[in-house]
């Protein structure tokens, strides 16, 4: 099975000043459909960098990083943004919902940079909500909601593209126990009943463990290449 | 949603700040639109059909200084004169009030219709006064303000002249873009002071807007090098000159509209730059999902636009609105009369509310286009 992400020789090095920090070091790595990735490491290792240059909102310095064979270095501003919407999914620590939007206009967001037209944008953003159990409480704001309902919220709405690829970074570090296993719990179903390809930044080895994989990064590099290893 | 719904509930996501921006928008663009109105009244007095062929005559030196009886019969015999009469400024106090709210003036009644002839009486009415040396004439506006009919006394306190009117209302008139004023026999103001050899100024009519600039330069040239030079101009350069007394108010009102405006704009940036900064991580989670930078510049300069648009609605359609229904003639003591709100000026007002609703957007909206995904998503540690 050919690689989703397909990353060779990928540095990233940050310019303060005359100080040359350097994120990630010659990082090869390949992620398959389906895989559920987990990054682990201390902070400032460089797992949220790499998150960000597989998930097109940041850019290598150098080396390869090609998603679904597409070298996204290649790709200008708007074309990357076009491939955002089209095939990443995205969830955040901090849920970051719109608050002034209800949980069901939240969903619908990334379905207004398409040609979709209403009931059919509504569909989706219905089906996306009764995935992640929330059809109840389309209309609440986020206010209304709790922290692991928002997170839910925003599940919904990095899946209501049907993206092939999901981005979290750190989806269960403002959530409680029982909210960050039903986050997990979703998560992990995405990965092995919906073959999305799932990477998840994390400092929780609890979390690391619902992935499949799990990759340690320290000081921009791989910890050992043996962590990288598959689990059944 | 829509995408409008979408700008909408960002707009008006802090009701109290939207408002409060609207808000200063409304009130600096009621204050543009009041002092445009004030200078457009002062500066650009009404005209009426007739304004176009009557020239004022008066004293060269000053329009305080009287001209002498004589030069009527020299006016007259002016080719391309079609009526002149005496038009002497009473200046005098009503029912003791502190400033006169009114302008009365002598004249000669058989004369004067020619001149003005927009002002329309009653037959009835015109001959009544013509005949009657101690009446008056007295415009519809200032019958109606004081509750006055035909038949009442008219008692005016003299403050240029030394003696007070007592005159009988005989008639009303109307049809002028002025009609307050109140006009009476010039013979009677003579017996009066017991000067019957001065008026105060003459008008006249030009048979023609084609021979009026041959009329003025002929009524000039016939008392240069006398006793009494005048100055003849057209009722427009005569309304003028007493716009000048003013000094440059043209220049003053259009500088505190311009420090409005300038003023305006920095707290238009200032707010809609805050109002940004608080949402970098928002917008940066929305360029994430795909929104490109254009998009969210569209919105942003949407957003500005709509409250700039609401406080254009509320100040320049309020000031409209407002100047429509108030009697700004009695607020101002008779100082204004129409005090009307052009469409020019709702233009104007209109065009202010759009440039500094896309200048208050573009700040904040490019810092935003330049802003990357993951320095925006920095914002949230």
């Amino acid at each position: 099975m050919n690689p989703i992400v397909e990353i060779r020789n990928l540095s990233k090095v940050y310019s303060q000043g005359e100080i040359q920090v350097t994120a990630l070091d010659d990082i090869h790595l390949d992620i398959h459909p389906s895989d559920f990735l987990t990054l682990m490491g201390p902070s400032g290792s460089g797992k949220s960098t790499l998150l960000h240059i597989i998930a097109g909102i940041d850019r290598q310095s150098s080396g390869i990083c090609k998603v679904q064979g597409i070298d996204l270095l290649g790709l200008n501003e708007s074309a990357l943004a076009d491939w955002r919407n089209q095939n990443v999914g995205f969830i955040f620590q901090s849920f970051n919902l719109i608050p002034v939007l209800s949980a069901f206009e939240n969903v619908e967001l990334p379905l207004l940079l398409t040609r979709l037209g209403r009931p059919e944008r509504r569909k989706l953003v219905q089906t996306a909500l009764e995935l992640v159990g929330l059809e109840d409480r389309a209309g609440h704001l986020p206010k209304q909601l709790s922290g692991g309902q928002e997170q839910r919220v925003a599940i919904a709405r990095a899946l209501v593209t049907d993206p092939a690829l999901v981005v979290a970074d750190e989806p269960t570090g403002n959530l409680d126990s029982e909210s960050a296993q039903q986050v997990l719990e979703i998560l992990q179903s995405l990965s092995r009943d919906a073959g999305k390809t799932v990477i998840m930044v994390t400092h929780d080895p609890r979390a690391a463990a619902f992935g499949n994989r799990t990759i340690h990064l320290e000081k921009g590099r791989f910890a050992e290449p043996s962590t990288s290893e598959a689990k059944a | 949603m829509t995408t409008t719904t979408f700008i909408i509930r960002n707009a008006l996501r802090n009701k109290r700040r939207a408002f409060l921006s609207a808000m200063s928008v409304a009130v600096s663009l009621f204050l543009f639109v009041t002092l445009q109105v004030a200078l457009r009244e002062l500066t650009i007095p009404p005209e009426d059909i007739g304004a176009s062929l009557r020239i004022a005559v008066r004293n060269k030196v000053s329009l305080a200084q009287p001209l002498p009886v004589r030069q009527l019969q020299v006016i007259e015999k002016i080719p391309g004169v079609a009526a002149v009469t005496p038009f002497s400024y009473f200046g005098g106090l009503f029912r003791n009030e502190s400033f006169t709210t009114f302008a009365q003036f002598a004249v000669n009644p058989n004369r004067f219709t020619n001149v003005f002839v927009e002002a329309k009486a009653s037959s009835e009415h015109l001959q009544a006064w013509i005949k009657d040396r101690g009446s008056c004439l007295v415009g519809l506006d200032t019958m109606e303000r004081y509750d006055l009919k035909v038949g009442d006394r008219m008692l005016l306190t003299g403050t240029l002249y030394s003696a007070d009117l007592d005159m009988k209302i005989v008639g009303t008139y109307q049809g002028t873009l002025d009609d307050r004023s109140v006009f009476f026999h010039h013979t009677y103001l003579d017996e009066l002071t017991e000067d019957p050899g001065t008026v105060g100024t003459w008008w006249v009519r030009a048979a023609s807007a084609e021979v009026a600039p041959q009329v003025i330069q002929s009524i000039n040239s016939a008392f240069e090098n006398t006793s009494s030079e005048v100055r003849a101009e057209s009722e427009r350069a005569f309304q003028m000159g007493f716009v000048s007394m003013w000094g440059n108010i043209k220049m003053l009102i259009d500088s505190i509209c311009s420090a409005i405006v300038f003023t305006l704009l920095l707290v238009s940036v200032s707010t809609m730059s805050m109002a940004i900064r608080e949402r970098f991580r928002e917008l940066a989670i929305l360029k994430a999902i795909g929104f490109r930078r254009n998009e969210l510049l569209s919105f942003i300069l949407a957003e500005s636009l709509l409250l700039s648009l609401l406080g254009a609605v509320m100040g320049a359609g309020g000031a409209a609105w407002i100047f429509h229904y108030i009697d700004i003639q009695a607020l101002s003591g008779g100082m204004f009369v129409y005090f009307e709100v052009t469409e020019r000026m709702l233009g104007s007002a209109f065009l202010i509310a759009m440039v500094l609703g896309v200048l208050s957007g573009v700040v904040p909206g490019l810092s935003v286009c330049r802003m990357s995904v993951v320095d925006g998503l920095k914002t949230l540690d």
